[in-house]
């Protein structure tokens, strides 16, 4: 009995040390050649212009994307230009445009700020570069193996398309001086907004925050032994299933709502215009910093604090991606590669630049490159680092269509 | 007529077919671009067949028919309402100093950009706004402001307000334009005259004396308006409702959306489109034709008054108040571009800073770098065909067929929302990817039919003795054009220039799409802005796009003054020094 457990232990042993030399020659040898490949990205990459498609809707990130553009100016002689999108599907509808032009290889999108359906969308039509982002150096620091997260996107595998640049969670916002307790989950939403008539509303799908927030109410609303069926490709019957609960909140909430819900905004960012125009007192981002950051530039008024819903935070990794057709395709692997360094994400998470959350992990770098990190003196309006709130993974994107497609039939048109 | 066959000669007998060439192409390439995916050919979705599935998931959209009826009424509505009050505008001022007053107060107006006007006027009528303010809460009794659906309302009011307040200026000004033909002119003003010494009221004097040979002239301007609205994208998307918006709104929408095989809809949507404004262009005509045969008789049956007193009373409150709608519009945007924390329901900002303006100012240098060079490379090269044009009207001497004419206005009648879509595709196909190429050629499209409009009365109404004299003395055409011409043009050169300078720099679906978004504008910019987060950039950016059109103007108006105050020095000087010899 025991000498068996001994020798199926060493025989377990043995297969560990086989592995793990197997493991150790095929990094040598993979380090090598990936080493070559990096050195021919570098030689190409170099001096030439990069395109960079990214929403422009935000002051902060677009200071940080200047920043970005001295930096890779400098290192790499890159010059970054920022194309400010209003929604990142114009980007994709250029590519296809390009694709149908019969344009393969010069195309005017070098690196595209993306997920969720947008990427869905690309990589289904077959508009993204593939096998790069796992070949860049640092994304090593992100610890694919232990963080599956940096390579799931909605729960779609990347395949190397897009490369990680930061993480998301949604979070809530609210006026102290109109109130004193905020709604903290799902039904106190409820109950809040017909006590608070017309001062809460989303936007209206597709805008990504309006459809963060029908995924956020539809996960907390779907019972938990139902939840895994929002992480498949939805189907006729999984709809039928969960997707009532929702409409019969919706129909509830929305009398409620700004308007009497009868108008929706069509982008989240007006949620903030009009919490500053004191029309709202409760909205929600999925940059919490942005809140703190407005309140200094006045767009908001003082009296804003920042708060995580108690059941749960729906987050999200954004991440960078190449068209098939990039015409300085060496070139935007050099500036991906830039995001993931530690001083760009370092900087990018501060919540006086942005306050993006990190995609690396903190446990793989050095104690000195890990203390970047750490934040001191956090404003009153942005939301408390010790929140207690559990993180809601984002469905499968097929859900979002549906999502989209029913509320337009149901409340779009009135 | 003889004509020297010289270089001169021969290329402006070239421009008028050029001028058309780069008008019709695009315009028609274009539309066979959305034509195609609108049958559901698109090879890129490997989508090779010819099927109706567009047409029918757009039938089948929800809200599909009252998109229709709102883009259908809001144009007509906003179309008639500028048109009625800008006929009695110049009925109750015909012979009154205002009326030149009226014009350069609302005369800015014109070449506000769309989307600077509708953000401005958004700011006066939200229930936070400049206007629920003023009255809050001494009033209201409003703490916190009213819940009412403005902007956006179902009804379409705040988007037909934007609307009208943006065509009446233009409308005016064509008209004004045309008074100031002098043939035209003094022969209205002479009948208006002898028929108020027949005893008729000044008002009633005016619609059936002048109103009717006024009107043609007007007729082009109106169908433009009426065109436009009914496609336009920046208004109804910062005033008008969105469940559902207008039909030029959705299908841009769709064109958009991610998800690609959409694309067949928008493209239906696209001709869709088209086939509305066409019906809306016959039924103004239709319109027009039914008001002629009924006030037909009433033109002649002698009578002299109807309310005139009443009438003048009514349009003069209504020129105020939209006056005061545009000074308030004005200030509510100034305050908020310098506002500090502004609670409502203050009426005036907590504080006044300048960081909004310090921060816009470090981030415009490119977009505002951009906006100038399109503006001034497009409207250079469409003054330059529109003068060689005009030149090779005179040298053949006959104008332009009444068929090329409205070719001209092509890009002004067809929606851009139904073209540009595929024009972009076309320049694709031909391989141009120089985006500022591009976009300086998708701002031509728009920026010379204005241009050519703005010229084409004072380069016809040019007396030709002049170069008949000049002609006379030996010299060639190109002389006669460069030295003779041109310097008694310099006034209306100089205010085109001014005017396709602002509808340049208003261009956003142009901008949008021909530079595949890579080249960013004021405008691009302000209308990225208007939905966002701070109304206090959005209002900076929207002064901006005000500013910029303003100092052309400003520009145009001054340097003939300087240039004429230099003339007349320097003939004061001769004609002193002949005086004094004997």
């Amino acid at each position: 009995m025991t000498s068996s457990n001994y020798l199926l232990l060493q025989a377990r042993r043995m297969q560990f040390y086989a592995l793990l030399f197997s493991v150790m020659l095929s990094l040598v040898f993979s380090s090598n050649s990936t080493a070559k490949q990096w050195q021919s990205v570098l030689d190409n990459g170099q001096n030439h212009n990069v395109y960079f498609h990214a929403w422009g809707g935000d002051p902060q990130i677009n200071s940080y994307i200047q920043w970005l553009a001295q930096q890779v100016k400098r290192q790499y002689n890159i010059d970054l230009h920022h194309i400010k999108l209003t929604d990142t599907s114009e980007a994709v509808s250029r590519v296809l445009a390009e694709r149908s032009a019969g344009n393969h290889s010069d195309g005017k999108i070098d690196l595209i700020w993306i997920n969720g359906a947008n990427f869905a969308a690309m990589a289904k039509h077959g508009l993204l570069t593939p096998d790069w982002a796992n070949q860049l150096p640092n994304f090593a620091l992100t610890n694919p193996s232990h963080n599956p997260a940096v390579s799931l996107d909605f729960g779609v595998p990347t395949q190397g398309m897009e490369s990680p640049w930061g993480q998301a969670a949604l979070t809530f916002y609210y006026d102290s001086a109109a109130m004193t307790a905020p709604p903290k989950t799902i039904n106190q939403l409820l109950s809040w907004s017909a006590q608070h008539q017309g001062r809460f509303t989303y936007p209206r799908p597709p805008d990504f925050i309006g459809v963060s927030f029908l995924k956020y109410a539809l996960i907390s609303l779907t019972p938990k032994a139902q939840q895994s069926l929002l992480y498949q490709p939805v189907s006729k019957q999984s709809a039928a299933l969960l997707l009532p609960n929702l409409w019969q909140f919706l129909d509830a909430l929305h009398p409620n709502l700004w308007r009497s819900g009868q108008y929706f905004v069509s982008s989240s960012t007006a949620l903030r215009r009009l919490v500053g125009d004191t029309e709202l007192s409760l909205a929600l981002t999925f940059s919490a910093s942005e809140v703190p950051a407005a309140v200094a530039r006045f767009d908001l008024p003082t009296s804003i604090r920042s708060y995580a819903m108690s059941d749960g935070s729906l987050s999200n990794i954004h991440f960078v991606a190449i068209p098939y057709n990039a015409a300085n395709a060496d070139s935007a692997k050099l500036v991906a590669n830039f995001m993931l360094s530690v001083n760009a994400q370092a900087k990018k998470q501060h919540p006086e630049i942005w306050g993006d959350n990190t995609v690396l992990d903190l446990a793989t770098l050095h104690p000195e490159q890990a203390a970047q990190f750490q934040l001191s003196n956090p404003h009153p309006s942005s939301l408390a680092p010790n929140h207690h709130s559990p993180a809601l993974a984002e469905p499968h994107p097929s859900w979002v269509k549906v999502i989209e497609q029913q509320w337009l039939t149901r409340y779009g048109a009135q | 007529m003889i004509q020297p066959r010289d270089l001169f000669t021969q290329s402006i007998q070239l421009s008028p077919a050029l001028l058309m060439a780069l008008l019709v192409i695009p315009v028609v390439g274009g539309l066979i671009g959305v034509l195609l995916p609108a049958f559901g050919y698109i090879p890129a979705l490997d989508k090779t067949t010819f099927t109706l599935s567009g047409f029918y998931s757009l039938f089948n959209t929800a809200g599909f028919g009252t998109m229709l009826l709102l883009s259908a009424v809001s144009s007509l509505v906003s179309t008639l309402l500028a048109f009625t009050i800008t006929v009695l505008i110049l009925a109750c001022y015909f012979n009154s100093p205002w009326l030149y007053r009226i014009q350069r107060l609302l005369g800015p107006i014109l070449v506000i950009p769309h989307a600077a006007a509708a953000i401005a006027i958004s700011f006066l009528i939200t229930p936070s706004g400049m206007m629920s303010r003023l009255f809050s809460p001494w009033l209201t009794q409003w703490q916190s402001p009213a819940d009412w659906l403005l902007p956006h309302d179902p009804w379409a009011i705040s988007m037909i307000l934007g609307l009208t307040l943006k065509e009446l200026p233009f409308l005016l000004l064509m008209a004004l334009g045309a008074l100031a033909q002098a043939d035209l002119g003094e022969k209205l003003r002479a009948q208006h005259k002898v028929a108020m010494s027949l005893g008729y009221c000044p008002m009633t004097a005016f619609f059936k004396v002048v109103l009717p040979n006024l009107y043609p002239f007007l007729r082009l301007p109106i169908l433009a308006v009426l065109a436009y609205a009914s496609a336009s994208v920046e208004i109804p998307l910062i005033l008008g409702p969105n469940a559902p918006p207008t039909l030029a709104v959705a299908i841009m929408q769709w064109f958009n959306d991610v998800d690609l095989t959409l694309r067949i809809q928008a493209s239906a949507g696209a001709i869709m489109q088209l086939l509305l404004t066409m019906t809306l262009l016959l039924s103004w005509w239709l319109l027009e034709k039914l008001i002629k045969r009924f006030s037909y008789n009433s033109l002649i049956n002698g009578r002299r008054e109807y309310a005139g007193q009443l009438i003048m009373r009514f349009t003069q409150l209504l020129t105020v108040i939209l006056l005061t709608v545009i000074m308030l519009s004005l200030i509510g945007l100034i305050l908020w571009s310098f506002a500090g924390y502004w609670r409502f329901p203050d009426a005036l900002p907590s504080q006044f800073v300048l960081l909004h303006w310090q921060h816009a100012l470090q981030h415009m240098q490119t977009p505002l770098l951009n906006t100038i060079t399109i503006g001034f490379i497009a409207t250079f090269v469409a003054v330059i065909l529109t003068l060689s044009t005009l030149e090779a009207e005179q040298l053949r001497a006959r104008n332009l067929s009444n068929f090329a004419s409205l070719l001209i206005y092509l890009p002004m009648l067809i929606p851009s929302i139904a073209f540009l879509f595929g024009l972009v595709w076309l320049q694709e196909q031909v391989g141009s990817h120089h985006a500022y190429f591009n976009v300086i050629f998708g701002h031509l499209l728009f920026v010379l039919p204005y241009v050519f409009l703005s010229l084409a009365s004072s380069y016809r109404r040019l007396d030709p003795r002049f170069s008949y004299l000049a002609a006379s003395l030996g010299v060639t055409p190109s002389k006669v054009f460069l030295r003779v011409k041109l310097p008694q043009l310099l006034a209306p050169i100089l205010i085109a220039f001014a005017l396709g300078l602002a509808v340049s720099f208003s261009q956003y679906l142009p901008t949008l799409l021909s530079g595949g978004g890579r080249i960013n504008t004021i405008t691009t910019e302000a209308v990225a802005l208007a939905g966002g987060a701070s109304r206090r950039v959005s209002a900076v950016y929207a002064l901006m796009q005000m500013l910029l059109p303003a100092m052309a103007f400003l520009l145009a108006w001054f340097i003939p003054k300087l240039v004429f105050t230099k003339q007349n020095a320097a003939h004061y000087v001769s004609t002193s020094s002949t005086k004094t010899t004997p």
